[in-house]
């Protein structure tokens, strides 16, 4: 259908770009097991067999390496074209177990996590840290305080083994196997993630924090991630990604699915910084019950394609979602993001915010659906897309999608697409701000609403990213 | 997937011909703003009864530059009827100056009342001003509940608001 056009985005050059600063990488001759390129029901097996998972996970993941071969690639979104699935490591494994003592983690590992930052993070700002380096968690902590209140941080394989029937009850349950080609393939090779539980009225003051890095090249990262937050319960989670700069691309594909009882609230942040040849495609759901709120903080700077539209299903009364996006796409990338919006009970609320800034070339898309459903009655919607262009070069698309299936509603859709105004550089200008900084400020200001949502240290980090890709944006 | 073949009714627009396009009939448009510095206004309402299932597809191409173009839709649903607009904009490449805007506003009357409203942008350019709104609403009850209580009938009430709605 003509509704999705063309797929072209303009090539990424290496060369051309400044300096990625996690493109650094380290050998993986030390690793536990890395298996042959291409996927097969061996592979998978082998990776069953290594984890020792229950036999109720291994026909999970075998039934969804079949549906994931039946179903045909999505003929809507980024250009999928370039991915050759055959060549990539679809499970490894750096290290023989996850430590708890960061003395314990490998000399390599601790320099890529101290070279951004975690351990510091840790001390400092963060109530518990998981890093996953390729396809395991390496390294995990929670803060005794929350230990003893009862929450659960570990990662999904753990969690898998630790808490069966809890992860048998949830796993796979709002985002089936069948749902999309990329949860399938998720579905019959994950490995990593994290899983989550908040008892019930127990508020995670401080952030947790799940920070993935790919390391090795043609690589396939397939984290799974289950929070439950039980009634009355306050959690924020964070996740962070990054990869080095080599040649070969790799894939990131992820499942999140959330469980908000009621009364609580999960607030879900993505800073999503991979490098450009990294093809993210994720699936990510929260299912929200009476009086909860769900909120997802989505910024996307990095990768090839992204494509990721989280979703809210508002299934109690007076459940509330919410999600935040800004997406900024530079030469040779296309970021495919938006949210969906899924009403099924009376006097639920949403709003979806979404920025993009396009430059470069490069292409940013909103995708979104509201559906409200014939029960859901005195529901309401906002949806506010706003672009902004910054060379003629680049491109922007917004394809909302509103379907209301009863009259007690209020829906409404507003998006603008602009560029920096003459008149706003020239007022800067004028106070005798430099053009370059003028236009760092413009966009700052432009995304200020946003970035307000994080925690004071991810907010400055944010503006310096933006500002770091903003420079020498001047002819 | 098998994807219909749809007749899609071209309207050019140049220097010489309309400035205003009413859209009467439901169906499958595609208007191309071709001559620079065209301005064009678009507009259509709709009211849809009883089972009625109603369609419309109205893309607004800007191909040329300083071109101008606004486009409000309205619907009003009632019964069991169902009702889709799909608009949308798309500004080629190197048609800097290009204004557009696209409104899509819908009143559901009844509660089996069905609408879905997709506006869309695509943009090659960055030297525009685009935008879009659409809303989906029912009727206010304190409106209703004011003209009610100066003794006007539940139905004619309901008319008065209608008619305002698609008015202005």
């Amino acid at each position: 259908m003509s509704r999705f056009a063309k797929k072209n985005t303009t090539k990424f050059n290496p060369t051309a770009t400044k300096k990625y600063q996690h493109g650094f990488s380290y050998p993986t001759d030390k690793y536990a097991f890395i298996s042959n390129p291409g996927l097969s029901p061996e592979v998978v097996k082998e990776l069953s067999k290594m984890k020792k998972e229950p036999e109720w996970m291994l026909d999970f993941r075998l039934k969804a390496l079949d549906i994931y071969r039946q179903l045909p690639m999505p003929n809507w979104g980024g250009d999928l074209s370039q991915i050759e699935f055959e060549k990539y490591h679809y499970y490894l494994k750096p290290t023989d177990d996850q430590v708890s003592s960061w003395d314990d983690v490998p000399d390599e590992v601790k320099k890529t996590f101290e070279k951004i930052g975690i351990p510091e993070a840790e001390r400092t700002t963060l109530a518990g840290v998981k890093t996953q380096y390729d396809s395991e968690v390496v390294y995990g902590s929670l803060k005794k305080t929350w230990e003893k209140e009862g929450v659960i941080f570990l990662s999904m394989d753990e969690g898998l083994a630790k808490y069966p029937d809890l992860v048998k009850e949830h796993f796979g349950k709002l985002i089936p196997s069948g749902d999309n080609k990329f949860a399938a393939l998720n579905s019959s090779v994950w490995s990593g993630g994290s899983f989550v539980y908040v008892p019930k009225n127990v508020n995670v003051k401080m952030p947790l924090q799940t920070y993935f890095r790919i390391n090795s090249s043609s690589a396939g990262q397939f984290e799974r991630t289950l929070i439950i937050v039980d009634e009355g319960a306050n959690i924020h989670y964070i996740e962070g990604c990054t990869a080095p700069n080599f040649s070969s691309s790799s894939l990131h594909s992820a499942v999140v699915e959330i469980f908000v009882r009621k009364g609580a609230k999960c607030q879900y942040t993505t800073v999503q910084n991979w490098y450009k040849n990294i093809y993210n495609l994720v699936t990510k759901r929260a299912y929200v019950e009476e009086d909860a709120t769900m909120v997802w903080t989505d910024f996307n700077m990095g990768s090839k394609v992204t494509m990721k539209y989280p979703s809210c299903i508002l299934a109690g009364r007076r459940a509330r979602g919410e999600t935040l996006s800004m997406a900024l796409a530079s030469s040779g990338q296309h970021q495919d993001t938006g949210a969906k919006m899924i009403h099924l009970a009376p006097d639920t609320s949403s709003s979806i915010i979404s920025k993009s800034i396009s430059k470069d070339g490069g292409r940013a898309s909103y995708r979104g659906m509201v559906h409200v459903g014939p029960k859901a009655f005195n529901s309401k919607n906002t949806v506010v897309c706003d672009a902004l262009l910054l060379d003629s070069k680049s491109r922007s698309d917004t394809y909302p999608m509103d379907k209301i299936f009863n009259s007690q509603v209020e829906v409404q859709h507003e998006a603008s697409v602009s560029k920096i105004g003459e008149d706003q550089l020239f007022y800067l200008m004028s106070r005798g701000i430099s053009e370059e900084n003028a236009k760092k400020m413009v966009v700052n200001g432009f995304v200020a609403d946003l970035i307000r949502k994080l925690p004071l240290e991810y907010a400055v980090e944010m503006n310096r990213l933006i500002d770091y890709e903003m420079e020498g944006s001047i002819g | 997937m098998v994807s219909k073949i749809i007749a899609m009714q071209i309207i050019t627009v140049t220097n010489q011909n309309q400035k205003e396009i009413v859209i009467t009939q439901p169906d499958h448009y595609q208007i191309d703003l071709v001559d620079p510095g065209v301005e064009v206004n678009i507009s259509g309402k709709f009211l849809v009864t009883g089972k009625q299932e109603v369609n419309l597809e109205v893309i607004i191409h800007h191909k040329a530059a300083h071109t101008k173009a606004q486009t409000n839709f309205k619907g009003v649903v009632d019964d069991q009827g169902y009702l889709r607009i799909l608009g949308r904009i798309i500004i080629d490449k190197n048609c800097p100056d290009t204004n557009s805007f696209l409104e899509e506003r819908i009143l559901l009357l009844s509660d089996q009342a069905r609408a879905e409203t997709i506006p869309d942008l695509e943009i090659k350019s960055d030297d525009v001003k685009c935008s879009h709104a659409a809303a989906i609403s029912h009727i206010n009850h304190q409106q209703l509940f004011y003209l009610q209580s100066r003794g006007i009938a539940l139905k004619q009430a309901q008319n008065l608001i209608v008619d305002g709605f698609l008015e202005n």
